[in-house]
This record gives C-alpha cells, structure tokens and sequence, in this order.
C-alpha cells in the first residue's frame, strides 16, 4: 500500500511546535491543579484561587476539572449501599418505591451515586437534590406529601455477620398551595438536647423554671 | 529537538547550563513531537467507542425520569448543584422529544466513532456531547464516565480515524495513500501515557488516605460490595486473612507499578502490558469493569509500541 508522507509527517514547523509546547505546559499545568484542586481532605487557598480562576472556566466545560480521587473503598460508612426510599406521606401499607432496587450493572450504579449524593452531599445544599427528587416522585407515588429516605447498607466486617440497611437521611417533600416543601428529619440528639426536668425545672434546684419547654 | 531550538535553548542557558537544558528540551520534543504510528490510536478508538456506548446505554431506560421535563434532576436544580463553569446542551432539551433526540444523536455519534466515519468531527462531536450528558447530571457520574471524557478528547487531537475506519476504507477506494506516522499521534499518545499515570498516583494517595488499604482488608470491602465482579472470591478471602492482604496490597503494589514503570524505558512495554490485565481486574474487583477497562486503553499505546 502506498504510504504518504507529506501530510502531518514527521515534525511540525517550528512555530508549530512552539504553539503546541506553550499549549501543552499549560494544560499539564491544569491538569496537575485540577487534581490537587480536587481531593477530599480540600485544597489550600492559593490552588483554589489560581485552579477557579484561570483553569476552571475553560477545563469545567468539557469534563476535564477532575481528582481522579478514586479511592474504591475506606472501608467507612460512606463506603456502603445506598437505596433512595419513596413513600407516601403517612402511608405504611403500600409498599415504597425503591431504587435502584433489583436493577443491575451501570444503570444501577447511577442510581446509587444519586442516593449517595442526596444523603452525603445534599446537607450542604439546603436538600436541593432531595426536594427535587420527591418532586420528581409525585406522579409515581400518586401524592404530593412524600418522604425520601435514604438508606444505607454498611459494609460487612471480615468474618461478622450481615448488616441491615439503616437510615442516612430523611426528608419529606410536599407541595402546599403550589409551593414545593421540604422538611429534613434530623437526627433527633441535634435537636433535642436531654433536659432532666427534676434537676432544670425546679426553681428551688436553682433552675428557671422554663428549660424543659423551652428545649422541647 | 530540532538544530533551531537548540540553539535557542544554548544561547539562553548561556555556558554552565547548555547541556542540560537542551538534553530536556530534546526529550520534551522527543516525547512530544516524534513521528508516531496512529494504529495503536484507532484501536483505543474503537474500544474507547465501545465502551462510550455502553456507558451511554445505562442513561437509556431512566432518561426521561432523570432529565425529563418532569423529572428528578430538572435543569434548574442541576444547574444550582453543579460548578458554574458547567455547560450543558441537554439543558436545552425542554421536552421528551426533543431530549430523546439529542440522546439518539449522542448515541449515533459514538456509533460514527466505532466505525470512523467522518472521524475528525464525529471525534470532537463525540466528546462534547459526552461531557454535556455528564454536566446534565453530575451526581450519576462515575470513573468511567471521567476516563472517557479524557479518551475521547484525546482522541480528538489525534489522527484516530486514519486506520480501521470507514474514513481509511474510503480513502483507499478513491486511491488516497495512508499516512506516514505523524506528530498528532505523538501528542495524543503522550497524552494518554501522562493521563494513565496521573489517574494511578491521584487514585493511590486517595487510596492511601484509608486504613483499608494499609490493615490489608481493602480487598474484602470491596469484594463482597454490592456490584463486585469478585463475589466468588469471598468464601477464598474468609477463609484467609493473609489471602485478602495479599490481594489489598496488591492492588497498591501494582499501581505504585505502573505510575513509576511507565516512565522506565526498559520495563515500559512490560509494566503496559501488565496494565492491559491488571486495570480490568482491578475495575472488577472494585464493581467498576468499564472504569478499569477504559484505564486499559490508556496504557495501549504504550503495549502496542514497537
């Protein structure tokens, strides 16, 4: 077979060839930032600032501001099985929408990666994720006052015994007059604080008075 | 490096430093700009390809429950979520129709990219449609996702289409001859060797943040997961505390390998070709076959070099 050598052959004009160094060192440079800009135990300060302002608006856009934190597993809580739960509000006989369920492969794993999100990283945005997907859920549940609930299977120790899912979020979504409300069920020790009335609520212990309800 | 930038390289080092300077800028141009063959390219195209189709696949049956117009993840929630910088153009896609359409586009462009047809646009058509289903949702992103938004801009840059094509069988019927090695294929193999060491260092410190993966159990917790690959395995790893360290530690082992090997000219090829197996074993071990199968691809050129 003939073979050409004119087209892209051999080394490029040096101007080529300075164009290409100047755009390679810059992208390593991003890429190098990109990855120490990414981790999860953060990033100082300067990276940040240098890694937002000049590499992020043109390696965002095409899927290229990435960690590459691929730790597979710690072996901690946020390792395990996540399954988003759905269910009406005050419903405990029909039996809740779960997912991914019985589905399998990589279908599956989005799934997962979305319970995973709405129970780790939704705290941070005021349940954005959570509101829309019990929203989203309205039509498949046949309600508008639904609970989302996360659920998280923990993984199982070497030679310990199998683990039963527990929850790692809760919230419940409804909408009231058109408008779309989310209420978290937060872990009751955050909210609640154990008040012993006898010791808090007697005047003559040298309490107000008024501990108890106040906390309730 | 050519007679022009060494010099340029010499006068500006001055005497002392001549000789270093230009021994790196000759292996800066060696490395980047040496003629090289675009087969070993080609066929990470067409398993890079692949791969796109299976991953693009998984979208297919939950599209409109995830994207819809009334579904889970709708435009404005995800564009609140995810960086600014983030652009998407599934974010236009306001109806079902119009959403399946874009979706059945994405998946004939990756078609177009198996085959190569028309592989210099399909290539970067194929990788800006890739990453704008990701920004559509980024919170169903997986490695795999992430490694194949890497192939297919590399494949982008580089001569994919010039061997195991429609593209290559059309230029012989019209009489066209095939292409010398060229530099492009240069560049977008350094690409992907600098890429495959960059994912194995930044997954080993991430790895290594974890106990899991200094007491030796890592391997368990990640065999008896929920998509294993490994889940015959686990009866073996109960019975032997000593078989899951040797397993954990060896997946550690085995990227500290291949993140310094791929550099040393004389275990090169050998530390590639031990990648080809290795990442897919990793990937099946960890649940993630298509991610360690794309971290294959990026040490094929490497293996196929002559």
């Amino acid at each position: 077979m003939p073979m050409n050598d004119s087209s892209d052959s051999k080394t490029p004009s040096p101007v080529t060839q300075a164009a290409v160094t100047v755009a390679l060192a810059v992208f390593l440079l991003g890429l190098v930032l990109s990855i120490v800009g990414n981790t999860g135990s953060g990033s100082s300060a300067v990276v940040r600032t240098i890694k937002s302002r000049l590499f992020a608006p043109w390696m965002v856009p095409p899927w290229l501001d990435l960690g590459f934190e691929y730790r597979l597993t710690h072996g901690s809580d946020e390792d395990g099985d996540f399954q988003i739960e759905v269910r009406r509000q005050r419903d405990a006989k029909t039996s809740p929408v779960r997912l991914p369920g019985r589905l399998t492969g990589e279908r599956a794993a989005r799934w997962r990666r979305l319970a995973r999100s709405i129970a780790v990283e939704d705290a941070d945005r005021d349940g954005l994720l959570a509101a829309a997907f019990g929203r989203g859920m309205f039509d498949e549940v046949g309600a508008e006052d639904v609970t989302v609930r996360v659920l998280r299977t923990p993984l199982v120790d070497r030679g310990g015994p199998p683990t039963a899912p527990v929850q790692a979020s809760s919230a419940r979504v409804r909408r009231v007059g058109g408008e779309l409300q989310l209420i978290r069920a937060e872990p009751r020790g955050e909210v609640a604080p154990l008040v012993r009335p006898e010791a808090s609520g007697n005047p003559s212990n040298g309490g107000t008075g008024n501990t108890a309800e106040a906390t309730r | 490096m050519n007679a022009k930038s060494s010099a340029a390289a010499r006068s500006m080092s001055g005497p002392s430093g001549t000789g270093s300077v230009a021994a790196v800028g000759d292996a800066w141009n060696r490395f980047w700009f040496s003629p090289a063959d675009s087969r070993p390219l080609a066929i990470v195209r067409i398993a890079a390809a692949a791969i796109a189709l299976a991953l693009w696949w998984s979208y297919a049956a939950d599209l409109q429950a995830w994207f819809g117009p009334t579904g889970i993840l709708p435009a404005d929630t995800v564009r609140e979520w995810r960086s600014p910088y983030g652009f998407s153009l599934f974010d236009g896609a306001a109806t079902p129709a119009t959403l399946t359409v874009l979706f059945a586009a994405t998946g004939i462009v990756f078609v177009l990219l198996l085959v190569g047809f028309a592989t210099p646009v399909v290539a970067p058509l194929a990788a800006v449609l890739w990453a704008s289903l990701l920004h559509r949702g980024p919170m169903l992103v997986g490695p795999a996702d992430d490694c194949l938004s890497v192939l297919l801009w590399i494949l982008a840059i580089g001569p994919a289409g010039e061997h195991f094509s429609l593209d290559r069988w059309f230029a012989n019927r019209a009489g066209r001859p095939v292409p010398a090695a060229g530099w492009r294929a240069s560049i977008s193999q350094g690409l992907m060797q600098v890429y495959a060491t960059a994912i194995t260092v930044a997954a080993l410190l991430a790895q290594l943040k974890g106990d899991a993966w200094w007491d030796g159990l890592a391997a368990w917790y990640l065999a008896t997961g929920p998509r294993s690959g490994a889940a015959g395995l686990v009866p073996l790893l109960e019975r032997s505390e000593y078989l899951t360290n040797l397993l954990t530690h060896g997946v550690t082992a085995f990227e500290i390998i291949v993140a310094i090997g791929l550099w040393c000219g004389p275990t090169q090829q050998l530390v590639a070709r031990v990648g080809l197996v290795g990442w897919p074993l990793v990937g099946l071990l960890a649940g993630e076959p298509l991610w360690g199968l794309a971290m294959a691809l990026f040490a094929l050129p490497l293996a196929m070099r002559r």
